[in-house]
Order: C-alpha cells, then sequence, then structure tokens
C-alpha cells in the first residue's frame, strides 16, 4: 500500500519534471540532438554529475549495493535503434505518458508502439537470441 | 512556453532518482516498468525464471548461504582490520529476489502517475487545446501536418523505442542518469548509442527538411 503510494507520486513527480524540463516536446528534443540547443544536454549532464557524488555518499551511509550494468551483445544495436525511435516519436518511454497528460494525443500511438517493440523484442529474443538480457526491473 | 533553466531540470531530474531511491530502494527504470507489464501480459502471474541474471543469481545464492551458515567467508564481516572490507562490496542484500516479484499494480500506478503529472503541468500553465497529433512547430514541419506521416514516426518511433531499450537493457532513466552516474560499463556504452543515434538521426532529418 505504501509502497504502492509512493511509486505513484514518484510517477508524478517525474512526469511534472519532465514536462516542465521540455522533455515531452518534441521540438525540445529535436533541438536537443541537433545541438540547436544546450539547455537539456546540460540538464543531463549536470543531473548525472550530481547523481555521481550522490550514490557513493549514499552507499556508504547505506551500505546500499546495486547490480552491474555490463555491456553486452544488445547494448550497442538496442541503444542505436533506441535513439533513433526517440528522435523520431520524440519519446523516450516515459515520455509517451506525460504527452498524453498534456493532451498531445498521438502519443497514444507511441505508446502502442513501444509496447508492441518491447513484446516483439521479447518474442525474438527467446527465438534467436541466447545472451542474457539484463533489464532495468532486475536492478 | 518557457522551460526550467538547465540546473532546476537537473537537481529536478537528480532528486526524482533519488526520493525513488529512498522511497522504493531501487534505482528508477522506466522501460523496465514496460518489460514488466509485457510479461506479466506474456506469462500471467508468475514471472519466468530465466529472468534472472548471474548476478542476482550469484547474490541470492550468497545470501541463502550466508542465512544458514553465518557468513565466515566474506572478508570484512570477522574481526580483522576495517581495511579488509573490499572497495566493492559483496552483494549482500537478498533484495534482487524480491525484485522481479513487483505488483502489476505498481507499474500501472507509476504509468498513471507520469499522466498525471503531465496533466498538472499543463493545467498550472493554463492548458492548451488537445491535439491530435503532437505540438510544435517543428513536428509538423517534419511532418508536412500529413496525419499519416504523423502517425508513421510516432507508432515506427515508438516500435523502435520498446524494442531498443528492451534490448539494450535500459532506456534515459536506468542506463542514462542511473547507470551512466555509477559508471557503469553497459550504462555508458548503452547511452552514448542511443544518444549518438538520436543526434544522427536528428541532424539526418534536419538536412532532409
Amino acid at each position: 500500500m505504501k509502497a504502492g503510494i509512493l511509486t505513484a507520486v514518484t510517477g508524478v513527480l517525474l512526469g511534472f519534471s519532465l514536462s516542465r524540463i521540455g522533455f515531452s516536446s518534441w521540438d525540445e528534443v529535436h533541438a536537443m540532438f541537433t545541438f540547436d540547443s544546450l539547455r537539456m544536454i546540460f540538464a543531463f549532464l549536470f543531473a548525472a554529475v550530481f547523481l555521481a557524488i550522490a550514490w557513493p555518499l549514499i552507499a556508504r551511509v547505506t551500505g546500499a549495493t546495486w547490480s552491474p550494468r555490463l555491456i553486452h551483445k544488445g547494448t550497442i544495436f538496442g541503444g542505436v535503434l533506441f535513439g533513433i525511435g526517440w528522435a523520431l516519436s520524440g519519446s523516450c518511454p516515459s515520455i509517451a505518458l506525460v504527452q498524453l497528460g498534456e493532451g498531445q494525443l498521438g502519443a497514444g500511438v507511441t505508446l502502442l508502439g513501444i509496447f508492441g517493440g518491447n513484446y516483439l523484442y521479447s518474442v525474438v529474443h527467446e527465438r534467436y537470441f541466447r545472451w542474457q538480457a539484463r533489464t532495468c526491473a532486475d536492478e | 512556453m518557457t522551460y526550467w533553466p538547465w540546473w532546476l531540470s537537473g537537481l529536478a531530474l537528480s532528486g526524482v532518482m533519488l526520493f525513488h531511491w529512498f522511497s522504493l530502494q531501487r534505482m528508477m527504470a522506466v522501460s523496465g516498468r514496460f518489460t514488466g507489464l509485457v510479461d506479466r501480459f506474456r506469462f500471467g502471474k508468475q514471472e519466468p525464471v530465466e529472468e534472472m541474471s548471474p548476478e542476482d543469481l550469484m547474490a541470492a545464492l550468497q545470501a541463502a548461504t550466508m542465512a544458514e551458515f553465518g557468513s565466515p567467508g566474506v572478508p570484512g564481516e570477522d574481526s580483522t582490520s576495517a581495511g579488509d572490507t573490499p572497495d566493492e562490496p559483496v552483494h549482500l542484500a537478498a533484495a534482487p529476489l524480491a525484485s522481479s516479484a513487483r505488483p502489476l499494480s505498481h507499474h500501472l500506478l507509476f504509468l498513471g502517475g507520469l499522466v498525471l503529472g503531465g496533466f498538472v503541468s499543463l493545467l498550472l500553465l493554463g492548458g492548451a487545446p488537445v491535439t491530435a497529433t503532437l505540438r510544435g512547430a517543428g513536428f509538423a514541419a517534419a511532418t508536412g501536418e500529413n496525419p499519416v506521416l504523423s502517425y508513421a514516426f510516432l507508432g515506427l518511433g515508438g516500435a523502435l523505442v520498446g524494442f531498443g531499450t528492451r534490448m539494450a537493457g535500459g532506456c534515459t532513466s536506468g542506463h542514462g542518469l542511473c547507470g551512466t552516474s555509477r559508471l557503469q560499463p553497459g550504462s555508458l556504452v548503452a547511452t552514448v548509442s542511443f544518444f549518438g543515434a538520436g543526434i544522427a538521426t536528428s541532424l539526418l532529418l534536419g538536412a532532409l527538411l
């Protein structure tokens, strides 16, 4: 119950922030990828550096450890496909939902695509690939 | 629409990642939630056993062994100096075992929260008319305001996002922010790959317009 509420609150906080940062705007994402605007690139780098400082402190205080994220055969090719898709749709996985909330209803098509693509990969992986596909969900 | 400046945006992103970790004891990983939903749809309530990674399996075995026999073999646990404690601590917690058992409702609550967050954000700004595609002059220019082309961008792009994030094992949150900030090799390579491909695609798209 408590975990469910915290999960929903985290979703709202992320959705609100992504909307205000501009990640839910196709134009802003395009401007980021074409370097017409460096604002979101700096935001991303700033967050990465901030967290890079925060995690070791948290680990020291709480004793927490995290699973490693290793390179496997799908890392590069999967990343490239994701990048192409992000540039075309203007959406990484959370963004389609934020866009829906903002009344950008075309994101419903994006969302169907994300579910379909995820499903398709899980089938393809089982049939043709043998490597271990770690997902974030394992973390 | 004016967006947050870079520093506030960066603070907000890190704040949400930290809030997620402190409240749920897990790294934020949005594509993992899609994977959780898809697997639930495919396999029903039972998670497939082979989904457990070698690292998690080792951790689970280790935790089980220690629960059974205590922890004599773990350096730093005995009375020797604290200097023996390894830099990369052994995966003590059995948490990864429980990790695959997140209820379906939590995934839906998270994704629903994202929708609500976007809705509230726009509402507080005074709202905007609902659009059947996406807002923005750039998107309109890229698709020529052709509905078929617009939905082709969104559907094909979305499918590549779903396929690619599952293949790479993460997306902007899990790899891009939480993984790179821990200097994880898989995350660094994945992030360079998807940012690189996004840049190449957008530059190409810009040149074609």
